[in-house]
C-alpha cells in the first residue's frame, strides 16, 4: 500500500508541473513568437517595393466598411450614456453640465474605446480567419512560392490599414456619438444645436482630444498586428481558422484595455 | 476595375469626411480657447489665485471675452496671471481696468472677472498690468458663515428663552396670551370700552352743552390767571420786602428787632416771675 500512495503523489505532482509548464511555457513561446512577428512587421514595411493597391484595399474594407457599425454604435452609446447619466446629475441640480459631462467623457474614453473594441470584433476576426484560411488551404505557401512577400503583401498591408482607419473611425464615432447625445438631451429637455454644440466644445480641449486620438493608432495597430498574427501563424486544419478568429478577437481586445490603461496613465502625467 | 475605381472614391470620400470632422473639432476647441484669433496679452498679480488654472475663462460683463494664459509664482506672496484678451474688446478695457477672480459656479471652474474701469481713461495697451482684487475664497466664505451661524444660534437661543417667557406667561406678552384672568380683564376692559364708547357717542349727542361748559371753563381760567397773577405780585412784594410779611420775612433789621424783642420778652417774664414770687411772701397779699 506504502509504494503505491508514493507514486500516485509523485504523478500528480508532475502533472501539475507539466501542466503549468504548459501553460506558462506555451504563454512565453507566444510572446516571442509575437515580438518577432511584429519586428518582421517593422522590417517589412520600410522595405520596398509597397503595395499601395492593396493597402487602398484594406482600407476600404477595413475603414469604409466597418463605419456603418461603428456609427450606429457610436450614436447609441452617445444617446444611452446621455439619458442613464441625467438623472445623476438631476439630484446635484446640474443637468445643465450633460453636454459638457458627455463630451469630455466619449471623446476621452467612451468613443475610442468602444470603436477599438467593435473595430477588434470585426476586423480583428475578419483578419485572423481570411489569413488562417489562406494558411490552411497553402494560399500563403502558393504567394511565396510565385515570388510575392506574402508577409508584404498580407500582414503589412492589413497593420497599416487597420493603424490608419481606426483613428478615422473613432472621430466619425465620437461625432455620432455627439449626435446620438443630442438627441438624448432633447429627448427630456429642450437645447438647441448651436447652444449645445457650443457647451461641449467649450468643455473639450486638445488634451482631452489629442491623447484619445493619438492611443487609437495603437489600438489600430494592435487590432492589426494581432489579428495578422493569428491568421499567419494558424495551425493546418479547419479548427485552426476558429481558433484564430476566437483567440485574435480576445486577445486584441484585451490589448485595447491594456493600450488604454496605459495611455491613461500617461496622459495623467502631464494632464492638471 | 470599375468597381475598384469606385471604391478607391468611398474610400477616398470617407477619409475626406473624417479629416473633415476632426479639423472642425480642432478648429471648435481652439477658437474656445482663443486660439485662432487676433489676442493681446495683459498681466495681473495676485496674492493668492484660488485654484486658478491656465486655460480658465475671462469674463467682461458676463462674457467670455479670454483665457488665462499662463500662471507663474513670482514670490512667495504674488502669483502673475497671464491673460490672453479677444482684440475686439480692448476698447472695453481701460488702463484702470480691476481683474478679479471668482467662480463659474459653486462647483464650477475659477475665472476672472474683470471691471472694466473708469470712461475716459486710455485704452489698455499689450503687456499692460491690470489691478487686481483679492478673490473671496471658500475659506473666507466659510469663516463669514460661521459668524452667521453664531450670531444665529444665539438670535434662536434667546428667541427659544422668549417663548419659553411667553409659554410660562411672563413679561407682558406672556400673560396677555397666556393668563386667563389677564384675558378675563382684557375681556371687562373691552366692554368697559364699549360701554365708554357708548357714553362717549351720548356726550358727542350733546356736543352742544360742551360750549357752555367751554365758556364756563374760560371764565374759570381767566379768574385762575389774574389770580396767580396777583399771586405773582405778592410774592414780588414779600421777595422785595415789601409789606408787614414782606419785612417780615425778608428785612434783617426787623429779625433783628425781633429777636431783641424775644429777648426782652424774656428777660421781663424772669422777672415778673421773682416779683409775683416776692408778692406772695408780703404780708399785704396774704390771704390770696
Amino acid at each position: 500500500m506504502e509504494p503505491k500512495i508514493k507514486i500516485r503523489s509523485i504523478t500528480r505532482e508532475k502533472i501539475e508541473e507539466d501542466f503549468l509548464a504548459s501553460i506558462f511555457g506555451k504563454f512565453f513561446i507566444e510572446v516571442t513568437s509575437l515580438a518577432f512577428f511584429t519586428m518582421r512587421f517593422f522590417k517589412e514595411v520600410l522595405k520596398p517595393p509597397y503595395e499601395f493597391n492593396e493597402l487602398l484595399k484594406q482600407s476600404f474594407l477595413i475603414g469604409y466598411k466597418s463605419f456603418p457599425l461603428v456609427g450606429i454604435t457610436g450614436f447609441i452609446i452617445g444617446l444611452v450614456f446621455t439619458i442613464q447619466t441625467r438623472p445623476t446629475l438631476d439630484k446635484f441640480g446640474a443637468v445643465s453640465m450633460l453636454p459638457a459631462m458627455v463630451a469630455v467623457s466619449l471623446i476621452r474614453e467612451i468613443g475610442p474605446v468602444i470603436t477599438g473594441l467593435i473595430f477588434a470584433g470585426k476586423v480583428g476576426s475578419g483578419i485572423g480567419a481570411e489569413l488562417s484560411s489562406m494558411k490552411v488551404t497553402e494560399q500563403i505557401d502558393a504567394m511565396q512560392v510565385s515570388g510575392t512577400n506574402p508577409f508584404k503583401f498580407l500582414v503589412v498591408t492589413r497593420v497599416l490599414a487597420a493603424t490608419m482607419m481606426l483613428p478615422l473611425l473613432a472621430v466619425l464615432a465620437d461625432a455620432v456619438g455627439l449626435l446620438g447625445s443630442f438627441i438624448g438631451v432633447n429627448l427630456r429637455g429642450s437645447v438647441s444645436a448651436s447652444f449645445f454644440f457650443l457647451q461641449v466644445f467649450q468643455s473639450l480641449t486638445f488634451s482631452d482630444l489629442l491623447p484619445a486620438i493619438v492611443k487609437t493608432f495603437f489600438f489600430g495597430f494592435a487590432i492589426g498586428l494581432i489579428g495578422c498574427y493569428k491568421g499567419y501563424c494558424a495551425n493546418t486544419g479547419t479548427e485552426g481558422v476558429g481558433k484564430a478568429a476566437n483567440s485574435a478577437v480576445v486577445f486584441a481586445s484585451l490589448l485595447v484595455f491594456l493600450i488604454d490603461m496605459i495611455a491613461v496613465q500617461i496622459t495623467s502625467l502631464y494632464q492638471y | 476595375m470599375k468597381k475598384e475605381t469606385s471604391n478607391k472614391i468611398k474610400l477616398g470620400i470617407f477619409i475626406s469626411i473624417g479629416m473633415m470632422v476632426f479639423i472642425v473639432g480642432i478648429y471648435f476647441i481652439g477658437e474656445g480657447k482663443q486660439l485662432f484669433r487676433k489676442t493681446f496679452r495683459v498681466s495681473g498679480i495676485f496674492k493668492d489665485v484660488g485654484g486658478l488654472q491656465p486655460g480658465n475663462n475671462v469674463r467682461l460683463s458676463g462674457v467670455n471675452v479670454g483665457t488665462v494664459d499662463n500662471i507663474m509664482i513670482v514670490s512667495d506672496t504674488s502669483v502673475r496671471v497671464e491673460i490672453l484678451f479677444d482684440e475686439t474688446v480692448r476698447k472695453f478695457i481701460m488702463k484702470d481696468a480691476v481683474a478679479s477672480i471668482g467662480s463659474e459656479g459653486l462647483i464650477g471652474n475659477k475665472t476672472i472677472i474683470m471691471y472694466p474701469g473708469t470712461g475716459g481713461k486710455k485704452e489698455i495697451e499689450n503687456n499692460d498690468i491690470v489691478q487686481t482684487v483679492p478673490p473671496l475664497g471658500v475659506d473666507d466664505f466659510m469663516i463669514s458663515l460661521k459668524k452667521t451661524i453664531d450670531n444665529t444660534t444665539n438670535i434662536t437661543s434667546d428667541l427659544s428663552k422668549v417663548t419659553e417667557n411667553i409659554r410660562s406667561g411672563k413679561g407682558t406678552i406672556g400673560r396677555l396670551l397666556m393668563d386667563q384672568s389677564m384675558d378675563q380683564n382684557f375681556d371687562s376692559t373691552v366692554a368697559n370700552l364699549k360701554e365708554g364708547s357708548a357714553g362717549f357717542k351720548i356726550l358727542m349727542d350733546k356736543a352742544n352743552d360742551i360750549d357752555e361748559i367751554l365758556t364756563s371753563l374760560k371764565t374759570t381760567i381767566d379768574n385762575t390767571s389774574s389770580i396767580t397773577s396777583n399771586v405773582s405780585k405778592i410774592t414780588d412784594s414779600i421777595h422785595s420786602g415789601k409789606g408787614t410779611i414782606g419785612m417780615l420775612l425778608m428785612d434783617s433789621t426787623m429779625r433783628q428787632n425781633i429777636d431783641s424783642t424775644v429777648v426782652n420778652l424774656k428777660k421781663s417774664s424772669a422777672e415778673l416771675k421773682t416779683l409775683m414770687e416776692k408778692a406772695k411772701d408780703s404780708w399785704m397779699l396774704w390771704g390770696f
